[in-house]
Order: C-alpha cells, then sequence, then structure tokens
C-alpha cells in the first residue's frame, strides 16, 4: 500500500497510533525492571526465588519491618539526604555563576573541563581520589563524600544550564545592565527566573545522580556516614543474598527522587521567554 | 541631562576596523539621529555610549565626566533596543520599576514615576499585565516607558521602529518626537532609515564605515549634501547621478544630449539631481526623455527614464500623467544641480 491510497486524515491517525505504541514499548521497557523490585519487595523469601517466578502471591511485608528492625535504615537515609543535598547544593552554587559566567563570555572551554570529569570512567580517578582523602585524613567524613559528589553535580548543573542562558536574548542581559545591574544582580534577578525550569531540572539530576552515587560511596564511607546505596549492597552477601530485603531497600531508596521529581513537575514548563523581544 | 563629547573615538574588533577615529560633540537636550547604512557603525557608536561595548582608543564625555571606564550602569543613560528587551518574568509595571529599584529609588517616588510615564505614553491599562501579552506596538511603548521613568541624562534608540509595521512606525515618530519636546533630555536615535531621521532629528549625523560623512541639522543634509554619499542616501527615491563634461556652462551627458545648468566648472564631474528637482519644460526646451515607467503616487507621479543607460526618476505633479514610450521634455530647477567630483566624491557645487 503506497502512501498516496491513504487519505491525510488516515495517515495521521495511524501516525498517532504508531506514536503511541512506540511510547508503551518504550515505558513497558523503562517499567519492569520497576515493577520487578517493587512486587519482589513484597514477596517471600521463597515467592522471590521462585522458578518460573510467580505473578500471583501472597503479599508480605515481612522484608520491610526485618529492614527496618536489623539496620539502622534511618541514620543511612539522613546521610545519605546530608551527602546528596550538600552537594547538589555546592553544585548549584558553584555551577550557576560557572554556566552564567561562561555563557555571556562565549567561553566554551571551562564548560569542556568540567565535562572531561564525566567523560572518564570513574574507576580512573578511585585509587588517587581514596590516597588523598587517606592523606588528608578525611576518609569516612560527610566532607569527602560530598566534595566527591559535588565532583558529580557541578558539571550536571553547568551543561543543563549553560543552554538555558544562551538562550536568553543578549539584549535582555543588556538591558539590565543599562537598569543598573552588575554581573550578580542581573543573574539574580533577571536571568535566573528566565531559566527557573532549567534549574530545576539540575537540581533534579543533580540530586539524583548523588543520590544513586555508589562506587565512590562504597569506598569513602564508614559506618558512621555510609549512605543507602551503599548500605544496601549489604544485602548481597557472599554465600547468600536476601533478595527480598534488596528489593524492600531499593524500593525504599528509589522513592525520595521519584516524589522529588512529581513534586515539581509542574516547574518542567518551557516558554517563560515567551515574549522577551519583539513578536 | 547633559552634552556629550567624543574625542578621537576608535573602535577595533580584533583586526576588524569598525570606526577609525570620530569627533563629535551633541549638545544638551539636542535630538541626535545617527543614521547610515548596514555596517556603518551607528549601532556600534551607540553601544560605546550605553557602554556595552568597550572604547579601543580615544574618550567618551558625558557632561564633564569622562566615561570611558564607567559601566552603563554607572553612566546614568536609558537605552530603547530594538528588540525592546522587556523583561519576560516581570509585569509592564515591574519592567517600568525594575531600574529604580536598582537605583533604591524610594517606593512612593517609583511608583508616582511609572504611573506618570504609563499615563504619558497611554499604558496605564496595561501596568499589570506581562510582556507576552502585549502587542508589538505596546511593547515598544513600554520599552520607551522604562526608559523616561529613569529620567536619565541621555537617551538611546536603537532602531526602535523596525520592528512595527509602516502605519504604526509613521505614528510612534511622531510620538517620540512629541516626547523630546516634551521631556528636554538629550537623545541619540540610530536608524538606517532617512525619513525617520530627517523628520525627528534637530541634527543628523551621517555615517559610512565608521566615518562621519556630514553632521547638520535635516534641511542642511538636504540642501547642501556634503558629498555623493550623502547626496545618494538622504532623499527618496535617490538622487539621480550622471556623469558629465562640464563645458560652457553645460553638461554633456553621456548619451551626448545637453543639459544646461549654467556652471563656470569644467571638466568631468558626477551631476546629481534629485527626482523632485526634475521639472517638465516647455514643448521643444530642456532635455526630452523617453519615458520607460510611470508610477502615480497620489500625491505625485515618479516618472522613469535612461539616460544612456543610466535608470534615472522624476518625480513630477500629479497632473503629468505621460506614459510609457511618450517622449517628455525636462528641465532642472534653477540652482539645484549638484555637482561632485567623480574620484572624491565631495561636492563641487
Amino acid at each position: 500500500m503506497s502512501d498516496r491510497t491513504l487519505s491525510q486524515p488516515r495517515r495521521e491517525q495511524l501516525m498517532r497510533v504508531l506514536v503511541i505504541a512506540q511510547l508503551v514499548i518504550l515505558a513497558i521497557g523503562i517499567l519492569f525492571p520497576i515493577a520487578w523490585m517493587v512486587t519482589s519487595s513484597f514477596k517471600s523469601s521463597a515467592d522471590v526465588t521462585a522458578y518460573p517466578p510467580t505473578l500471583l502471591f501472597r503479599p508480605t511485608l515481612d522484608n520491610y519491618t526485618r529492614l527496618l528492625q536489623t539496620t539502622p535504615f534511618f541514620s543511612y537515609a539522613r546521610n545519605s539526604l546530608i551527602e546528596s543535598g550538600s552537594s547538589t547544593l555546592i553544585g548549584l552554587l558553584l555551577g550557576v555563576p560557572a554556566a552564567y559566567a561562561a555563557s555571556i563570555t562565549r567561553a566554551s572551554w571551562p564548560a569542556l573541563v568540567t565535562l572531561s570529569a564525566r567523560m572518564a570512567p570513574g574507576t580512573l580517578f578511585l585509587i588517587p581520589w581514596y590516597i588523598v582523602f587517606r592523606d588528608l585524613g578525611m576518609v569516612g567524613t560527610y566532607g569527602a563524600l560530598i566534595l566527591t559528589q559535588a565532583a558529580i553535580t557541578l558539571p550536571i548543573v553547568i551543561w543543563v544550564l549553560l543552554p538555558a542562558f544562551d538562550a536568553i536574548p543578549r539584549s535582555i542581559l543588556e538591558a539590565a545592565g543599562v537598569d543598573g545591574c552588575g554581573i550578580l544582580r542581573s543573574l539574580w534577578r533577571v536571568a535566573l527566573p528566565l531559566v527557573s525550569s532549567g534549574l530545576v531540572i539540575a537540581t533534579i539530576l543533580a540530586f539524583v545522580f548523588s543520590w544513586n552515587y555508589f562506587l565512590f560511596a562504597l569506598v569513602l564511607s564508614d559506618e558512621n556516614t555510609k549512605p543507602l546505596v551503599v548500605a544496601a549492597f549489604n544485602y548481597i552477601g557472599e554465600g547468600s543474598t536476601d533478595w527480598g530485603g534488596l528489593m524492600a531497600a531499593a524500593t525504599l531508596i528509589a522513592l525520595p527522587p521519584l516524589v522529588l521529581a512529581i513534586a515539581v513537575q509542574r516547574w518542567l514548563v518551557a516558554g517563560l521567554t515567551l515574549g522577551a523581544v519583539k513578536g | 541631562m547633559a552634552s556629550l563629547r567624543m574625542q578621537g573615538l576608535k573602535k577595533r574588533f580584533g583586526t576588524m576596523e569598525i570606526i577609525p577615529s570620530l569627533d563629535l560633540e551633541i549638545a544638551d537636550h539636542e535630538f541626535v539621529v545617527f543614521v547610515g547604512p548596514s555596517g556603518c557603525g551607528k549601532s556600534t557608536l551607540l553601544r560605546i555610549i550605553a557602554g556595552l561595548e568597550p572604547i579601543t582608543e580615544g574618550d567618551l564625555f558625558i557632561g564633564d565626566q569622562r566615561v570611558n571606564d564607567l559601566t552603563p550602569a554607572q553612566r546614568d543613560i536609558a537605552m530603547v533596543f530594538q528588540d525592546y528587551a522587556l523583561y519576560p518574568h516581570m509585569t509592564v509595571y515591574q519592567n517600568m520599576a525594575f531600574g529604580l529599584q536598582m537605583r533604591h529609588t524610594p517606593q512612593a517616588e517609583i511608583d508616582a514615576r511609572v504611573q506618570n510615564a504609563a499615563r504619558l505614553l497611554d499604558i496605564e491599562p496595561l501596568l499589570k499585565r506581562r510582556p507576552r501579552a502585549l502587542s508589538g506596538g505596546q511593547r515598544q511603548r513600554v520599552a520607551m516607558g522604562r526608559a523616561i521613568v529613569r529620567d536619565p541624562k541621555v537617551f538611546l534608540f536603537d532602531e526602535p521602529l523596525s520592528n512595527l509595521d509602516a502605519q504604526l512606525r509613521g505614528q510612534v515618530r511622531s510620538e517620540i518626537k512629541a516626547l523630546s519636546q516634551r521631556l528636554k533630555t538629550t537623545m541619540i536615535f540610530v536608524t538606517h532609515d532617512q525619513v525617520e531621521a530627517m523628520t525627528m532629528a534637530d541634527r543628523i549625523v551621517v555615517l559610512r564605515g565608521g566615518v562621519i560623512q556630514q553632521v547638520g541639522a535635516p534641511e542642511e543634509i538636504y540642501g547642501r549634501p556634503a558629498n555623493r554619499f550623502v547626496a545618494g542616501f538622504i532623499g527618496s527615491p535617490s538622487m539621480n547621478f550622471l556623469p558629465v563634461n562640464l563645458a560652457d556652462g553645460a553638461a554633456h551627458l553621456p548619451d551626448s544630449r545637453t543639459l544646461n545648468i549654467g556652471t563656470a566648472l569644467r571638466g568631468t564631474a558626477v551631476l546629481g539631481i534629485r527626482p523632485e528637482h526634475f521639472i517638465p519644460a516647455p514643448e521643444g526646451t530642456g532635455m526630452p526623455v523617453d519615458v520607460t515607467l510611470v508610477e502615480p503616487l497620489g500625491s505625485d507621479t515618479l516618472v522613469h527614464f535612461l539616460v544612456g543607460d543610466i535608470k534615472c526618476i522624476a518625480r513630477v505633479a500629479p497632473d503629468t500623467r505621460p506614459h510609457v514610450g511618450e517622449r517628455l521634455p525636462l528641465s532642472v530647477a534653477p540652482g539645484k544641480a549638484y555637482l561632485f567630483d567623480p574620484e572624491t566624491g565631495a561636492r563641487l557645487a
């Protein structure tokens, strides 16, 4: 059947069906592991390892009660919050002015330098990084973890905000200058409000990446500063693995970023710069 | 309110020379228009005055103060941008109040000044709206309001009418002129449109390649252009230019016809005649031309013809309606023939 035999409305209908089908397939691909994680967390230890997997099972909260009774889950959660929150804050405090400066000076190299930290595999830096913090006597401290994760959050903030700042018409920033703003005030009063959706995206991404960052946290934390992702690793034993417990922990760990994303969803709208200039 | 002085002002972008060396004085309360074709450096010059572009060499004074190293904020100027550059996240009121807030003006005074400017510009009902809810003309007014409330030493306008449709442009043009007479502030207006320049300016500065071609009152620029470039740029349709040989008080045209212009000059020159200075001559006198195109405009009629292979235009009274192909005798209004040096373009007579 050639295109010619299809009328315009039918073709549009077909396109819409294809688009929806594509989205459904993608959604299943993305949601399946998450659904698997959540359902497994409610399965008894017999059900969770059953083969073939049981689709119908008697849900139980055993995994959650065991998780909360046998581990200091909330102190790990507090560690995670402190480390991810602080590193996100540092990423924003340094990344926002850096991205703004790079944008208004049209200098691209600083952004490239920060990106290089993300391009090389983290394992490359692991040993030297550990040695540096060991020599500083900082292994196992919040400081080491926050600084390490700031190295993750900073490039994210810069790379999300740079194109957002670039999209602001220069004349608006010049008008702010003529109106009496110095560079910091034009950033705070004019540029930042115009990239608010970019700022929200940058904050979420930075927080999520930091929250989920495992390898360096595993090496640099101790019992008192261990974040959730590392604590969950305890469930993978040398001989046996408590899959139900692990899935319950994973489900709880995934909750805060999810809640955060839903909470700020309404901010994720574009188009604030509409009407700024001639139209 | 202040005068403005540029001394030996130079601007280079890398190795590219935008303004070779420029001297200009603008008096207090004067309305000056920088006019010239694209790339003549007029906008760059305005941005230099605003402090948005650094000066490569030379000095810029606002009043008695040398402002080379002052930021835009410190120069006490206000600027209306070509694209208006309103703050999209602020209401009209906030847009206008912003510059005053940055200067820590008391809230009561901010309020009074914004209301006053809004009344002056007839945008009071729009104060609570955001820029995206405004039409182009309304945005333009808000941009002007933002400048007015500041009561700055100098107003700068960077082609503020170029994004408006023709009708609105004419209206805003008269409004800006009326405003300038009411506010009595030094104003510098950049445009590539010679009609805007002629209608609004106290003085026109014609620029080309970063070099001032002529500075003068509109009637002076029109009536006594300094060179061929100014003569061709100001006036619409443009002045007609014909290479001629001068002898015995007459100009010998390329197609070996002769036009009596009563000049004492001799040798080669470029003859310049404005379309409106051609007048129909009685039969058997003047220079007969073959009409190639007729454009009736209502108020007058444009008659196109060829001299040799050079296209010329005459603007004649509306009741003169020649037909294409008709032979029409034309002469030049007395004293309205301009002669330019064929090499330098300077006006000879």
